[in-house]
């Protein structure tokens, strides 16, 4: 698959991507609706609330008249937006003036829901069936512990490491993109796997489930069938049990595969087997929209380099060891220390200087987030130094000349070079000369005319 | 003491066994995480890495300030509310590696073991109180270390009482100690005042001085409710010198505590000298002075502050605790003077009982005690002396002296302190400090020439309290210009590289860009270091500014120190590396450091030292809650030469110390600079043509004689030119710069005497 740089909160742009027919069957149902609306910008929230009783368009130009001149750029990019997602069709008329309407079926969902509210596609099983649910803390521990054992399993490639509980063909599914297989060689992250670490979870679950998504074609799944299912799930009560016998066939493959990510956990009774979505299936909805809530941080900077994690996660240390050298782990701390050397092995890993910093900032200890900058500015600025020092050599592609049986040569093949110019080096004493090597066929045929 | 290592790497010291083990148990779990790239630096790191996770957490663990490893490294959160306690105990027992804003990091050694025991705390305290401040239970490894460690230091200690030398300790240590024909045979018995064969049982209690306080009451209470029985024995003076070899680690394994029981001393005459009501020592003056006297008799050791948190108070406190003769050594005249004027602003003391003794003034005090102020050279020179200075020098060597009190100690090489130690006899030695730290392992000398280290103050603390300023540390990049840098690259410019990188016009218009922000916007003043000679006066003459390097007379230097101090319209001086040290110039806030000594983290130390006095008021600089930054020290450094290693090793002391460099990297600013110097290239390459056409010679290092860090240094980075250079005056001779001056010339150094029609108009009426 291409090597795209990871965008961390991209689901709607592949939403916004899938052909027109599948978006207008996916607003087929009442929660994806619910769902698109939740992710859209607030301004767009706001003009499909607006519109949502109006039959028929509305002129793009007594929508302008809504905003101020300085939001302009906002009107403007909402607008887009659902013009995108196909929320909005658009239409001119004669005269050229443009209007918007709103995508009936869209609009006629999503008036239902304010009118009766959502009715899930299946009730939570009675608690007579499912007896001894966990309690939600201990779903919260499954979820998290399935989570990083999953990112684990992605830093500890080798198999011997390969805690049993992720069946391997499910990893190969989440794992596309993330590690490379070459023959006979022990699986390696990308440079994408190295980035992926460092986000946060809601944006890896978003990039686990987008190629998951992306790639379900290949499993003899319609990805927009996949996208309604997976914006359903995250529309069921955390913590309640539903039966799977409510789910087709698909949907029960999927549901295993999810299990193995911690979003749901599966449970089976003397008759029935039921599964229990989790905080991260609830996640799948609530990180569409831009508001991200934040896990408590950890990690202490100091202006001296040195880190001071407050982890007892081994994943926690993996991923710090991506960009510094890990000196001393202790029962509920972990010392490292950012050097040039260790921050040179990242960047050649493909991450880059932003996205350490990023990481730093968003995982900053409450101790030291209140403090601005939580990470120490000289520490900040040498990390950009050091990317940037990397970056100082430009490669151009070139040919070497040398050897021109006379001056008169040498000189014109110089002028030559120089009109094109393809010119990089010349050397008029010992007559040597180097050239782009994008000129270098018409030197050749210059030289040989010259001749 | 356990400076050698930097970066936070954990101490060598340690006992070769535990290290093992250590890695042992981790290699096997931190195997091939990552494919065979994953290359050396990871590798390299596996020694160091360590894995403690298996200690025990202590239910309340979060209340607890402390984590302690097993290889003797321990960390502090400094946000803890125990912070205050356990920090004053961690820097009594432990060696600070470096101590940021969070979190703190130390390391137990035995130097710093042999320190704590020496003020006085017990080994069972040790380690009650580490396990009390610790969030795991104590690793076994560390409570065995603290106990092989401090078993037999402390045990012996050398008392002058009564002018008689005794040996003091315990009985079991007594009988092994006599066992030793060395020490039998330099004990006197025949003097048995007290009978029982000339030992004497004497109760002291145990005195605590001050430790940790609140936390530390219960063990505290305890030990000093001990009583101890104390057995001591008289030894020949001449003896001293090898009973103490003796007692050494390497052979006996008893290091002796040197003490001074001042009150009780009738033989020598008391000084009257008192300290002014005016002069309060700050909290943590009184703290380093407690140390020294925590039990009512004078310890020797050293005290480590930063520059100018008011080293000399201490000093001067400490003499008039003691109240007997002082000598003081100083590194050079200027600071003779300014210890001189010291004593006498902060203390009593009669003009008449106080002199200096140097090259240029040679005073006698009146009456039979007094403070004699000197500099080490004066005292340890081997060669001839004028008939009055061997008189004086006669007396200082058969005086003995209350307090030797010796300033700057990490500059003076150890064969410097053997010489004076050995011609001087002193009851206790105060050494002062800044910066223990020196790129050779003389340090550790230390330790047992002077004593241990009694105290150290944290940086970042005083600025925070406001008794030092609060310095923006920056580091200038300067891109070498094209044709600088092209002739750097030349082989045949190997020996001119230096000249080279420091001349880089884009260098020298940053510092002009500097000086004239600083002088014009904010009518600061300004000190630029250089210890390139060529650079300096290449410098100073362009931007006609004065300057003062080794050859300057001390005349002169008073004189341009002084027009410094008081005229507005000098505002920017020029220093060689003489300036480094102990030069008091309270009123510069602002440094430019365009050329320095390779990778020295105490000159940069120093230097910083330089602006470090506290400027105006506490409250005034916290105006308006944000903290403003009162001091600028800045550091020039060529971006892709040699400067750029060397700058980040030097920066090293001060990052440990939480000092923190903000990198520049485009000055003079990109629209700007048209008026500044070499702005044309024309203009460049005359400069360029200067530097190649100079002698080799001409452009080097500045040769000063007291300094013997050079030479590690030197070693370490595999110098490739001016070695012929070096040779001439590595350190070996030792004069005063006064009457050097001659002598320096011999050494190559081409010192163009000064054109007086290129004299600052300032200083030429002075001439005139």
């Amino acid at each position: 698959m291409p090597q795209v740089r990871i965008i961390a909160k991209n689901f709607m742009d592949m939403v916004a991507s899938l052909p027109a027919m599948k978006l207008d069957n996916l607003y087929a149902n009442a929660f994806i609706c619910e769902a698109i609306l939740r992710s859209l910008p607030p301004l767009a929230k706001k003009y499909v609330l607006q519109m949502l009783c109006i039959e028929g368009p509305v002129s793009a130009k007594s929508m302008q008249e809504w905003v101020l001149a300085d939001g302009a750029s906002k009107h403007k990019v909402a607008v887009d937006r659902l013009l995108q997602l196909r929320i909005f069709t658009e239409t001119v008329d004669r005269k050229r003036e443009r209007s918007y309407s709103l995508n009936p079926v869209f609009q006629k969902n999503l008036q239902k829901l304010l009118i009766s509210g959502e009715v899930l596609p299946r009730e939570p099983m009675p608690t007579g069936i499912t007896a001894r649910l966990p309690s939600l803390e201990d779903l919260d521990v499954f979820a998290i512990e399935q989570w990083e054992c999953f990112l684990l399993q992605l830093i500890n490639s080798s198999p011997a490491e390969r805690p049993s509980n992720i069946s391997s063909s499910t990893m190969k599914v989440f794992q596309r993109g993330l590690l490379t297989q070459r023959d006979k060689e022990a699986p390696r992250l990308t440079e994408s796997g190295f980035q992926f670490l460092l986000m946060d979870t809601n944006a890896q679950l978003w990039y686990i489930i987008r190629d998951y998504i992306s790639n379900s074609e290949e499993r003899g799944m319609d990805p927009a069938d996949l996208i309604s299912f997976l914006l359903e799930l995250s529309f069921h009560v955390t913590g309640e049990a539903y039966n799977i016998n409510s789910l087709t066939e698909v949907q029960r493959e999927t549901i295993k595969d999810l299990a193995d990510l911690g979003l749901v956990k599966l449970q089976q009774g003397r008759k029935e087997s039921w599964f229990i979505p989790t905080k991260l299936a609830a996640n799948l909805s609530l990180s569409l929209t831009d508001s991200s809530s934040r896990k408590q941080g950890f990690v202490v900077l100091e202006t001296n380099f040195r880190m001071y994690a407050y982890s007892t996660s081994k994943l926690h240390c993996e991923i710090l060891r991506l960009f510094s050298r890990v000196e001393y782990q202790l029962p509920n701390l972990i010392v490292a220390a950012i050097t040039k050397e260790s921050l040179y092995n990242a960047f050649e890993n493909g991450i880059t200087a932003e996205q350490i910093i990023s990481f730093l900032q968003q995982n900053a200890h409450p101790r030291v987030a209140e403090r601005i900058p939580a990470v120490p500015e000289n520490v900040t600025d040498q990390i950009r130094l050091w990317e940037a020092d990397l970056n100082r050599v430009e490669m151009t592609p070139a040919h070497y000349y040398d050897e021109f049986p006379s001056r008169e040569v040498f000189e014109g093949a110089c002028d030559y070079a120089r009109e094109w110019n393809g010119l990089l080096w010349e050397d008029s004493k010992k007559m040597r000369m180097v050239v782009k090597a994008e000129i270098h066929k018409n030197m050749r045929e210059y030289l040989s005319r010259s001749k | 003491m356990g400076h050698g290592d930097h970066k936070g790497r954990p101490s060598k010291k340690l006992k070769s066994s535990a290290k093992e083990e250590y890695k042992n148990a981790f290699n096997e779990d931190e195997d091939s995480y990552f494919g065979d790239e994953m290359d050396d630096d990871l590798r390299e790191g596996e020694g160091k890495k360590r894995d403690f996770s298996k200690l025990e957490l202590k239910p309340d663990h979060a209340n607890r300030p402390l984590w302690a490893c097993a290889d003797g490294r321990i960390f502090l959160e400094t946000f803890s509310p125990l912070y205050k306690q356990a920090y004053d105990f961690l820097i009594a027992i432990a060696e600070p590696v470096c101590r940021p804003e969070s979190m703190h990091e130390y390391n137990l050694t035995p130097h710093s073991l042999y320190a704590a025991v020496s003020v006085g705390l017990e080994t069972e305290t040790i380690i009650n109180v580490l396990n009390k401040l610790s969030k795991t239970k104590l690793p076994k490894e560390m409570i065995d270390f603290i106990h092989g460690s401090t078993a037999n230091y402390g045990k012996v200690k050398l008392v002058l009482k009564k002018n008689r030398i005794l040996v003091a300790m315990n009985l079991q240590v007594l009988k092994r100690l006599l066992k030793d024909e060395v020490i039998s045979r330099a004990r006197i018995t025949s003097e048995g005042l007290h009978g029982n064969e000339g030992f004497t049982i004497s109760k002291t209690m145990g005195e605590m001085g001050t430790g940790p306080d609140s936390l530390l009451n219960e063990a505290e209470l305890a030990a000093a409710a001990e009583e101890k029985e104390t057995h001591s024995f008289e030894v020949d003076p001449s003896q001293v010198e090898n009973v103490k070899q003796r007692c050494l680690p390497n052979a006996l394994n008893y290091p002796m505590l040197e003490e001074y029981d001042f009150r009780n001393d009738t033989v020598n005459p008391d000084l009257d000298m008192e300290l002014k009501p005016q002069a309060q020592p700050r909290p943590y003056q009184e703290k380093s002075l407690s140390k020294m006297f925590g039990n009512g008799r004078a310890r020797s050791g050293i005290i480590v502050l930063p520059c100018g948190a008011g080293k000399s108070l201490v000093g001067v406190s400490a003499a008039s605790r003691i109240k007997k003769s002082c000598l003081c050594l100083a590194t050079n005249a200027v600071s003779v003077d300014q210890w001189a004027f010291q004593f006498k602003l902060w203390s009593t003391i009669r003009d008449d009982q106080i002199c200096r003794f140097t090259s240029d003034s040679k005073e006698r005090f009146r009456g039979n005690a007094g403070v004699v102020v000197t500099t080490y050279n004066m005292v340890a020179f081997g060669g001839k002396r004028s008939e009055e200075s061997e008189k004086i020098i006669e007396e200082i060597r058969n005086r003995e002296w209350g307090l030797l009190l010796m300033d700057e100690v990490h500059v003076v090489p150890a064969h410097m302190f053997r010489k004076v130690i050995s011609l001087t006899k002193s009851h206790c030695k105060l050494g002062l400090t800044a910066t223990l730290v020196r790129e050779d392992e003389r340090i550790t000398d230390l330790n047992f020439l002077i004593g241990p280290k009694l105290y150290e103050a944290n940086w970042l603390d005083l600025v925070k309290g406001g008794f030092i300023a609060n310095v923006q540390c920056a580091e200038v990049w300067c891109p070498m210009t094209k044709e600088f840098f092209a002739e750097y690259l030349k082989k045949e410019n190997s020996r001119k590289k230096q000249a080279l990188y420091v001349m880089n016009p884009n260098k020298f218009r940053a510092c002009e860009f500097l000086i004239r922000f600083h002088e014009q916007q904010r009518g600061d003043k300004i000190i630029v270091f250089a210890d390139n000679l060529f650079a300096l006066t290449e410098y100073a003459m362009k931007l006609r500014k004065p300057m003062i390097y080794g050859a300057t007379s001390h005349v002169e230097r008073t004189k341009i120190l002084e027009a410094f101090k008081t005229s507005r319209d000098v505002n920017t001086i020029f220093l060689s590396k003489v300036g480094d040290n102990s030069i008091d110039i309270p009123e510069a806030n602002v440094i430019i450091q365009i050329s320095s000594h390779a990778g020295s983290r105490r000159q940069e130390a120093q230097r910083l030292g330089r602006i470090l006095r506290a400027k105006g008021k506490l409250q005034d600089r916290m105006a308006g809650g944000k903290e403003e930054y009162n001091a600028f020290f800045y550091s020039l450094v060529s971006t892709d030469t040699q400067e750029m290693y060397y700058s980040t090793k030097r920066q090293q002391f001060l990052i440990d110390q939480g000092y923190s460099f903000k990198v520049i990297t485009s000055l003079p600013p990109p629209d700007t600079g048209a008026d500044l110097s070499y702005h044309r290239l024309e203009d460049q390459l005359v400069l360029l043509s200067k530097v190649l056409s100079a002698g080799d010679d001409a452009v080097g290092l500045e040769q000063l004689e007291e300094d013997a860090d050079d030479i590690a240094l030197h070693k370490a980075r595999r110098f490739m030119g001016s070695m012929s250079a070096m040779s001439g005056a590595n350190g070996m001779v030792y004069m005063e710069y006064s009457t050097g001056k001659g002598k320096l010339m011999g050494h190559g150094m081409k010192i163009k005497p000064k054109d007086p029609t290129k004299r600052h108009h300032l200083f030429k009426r002075r001439y005139g």
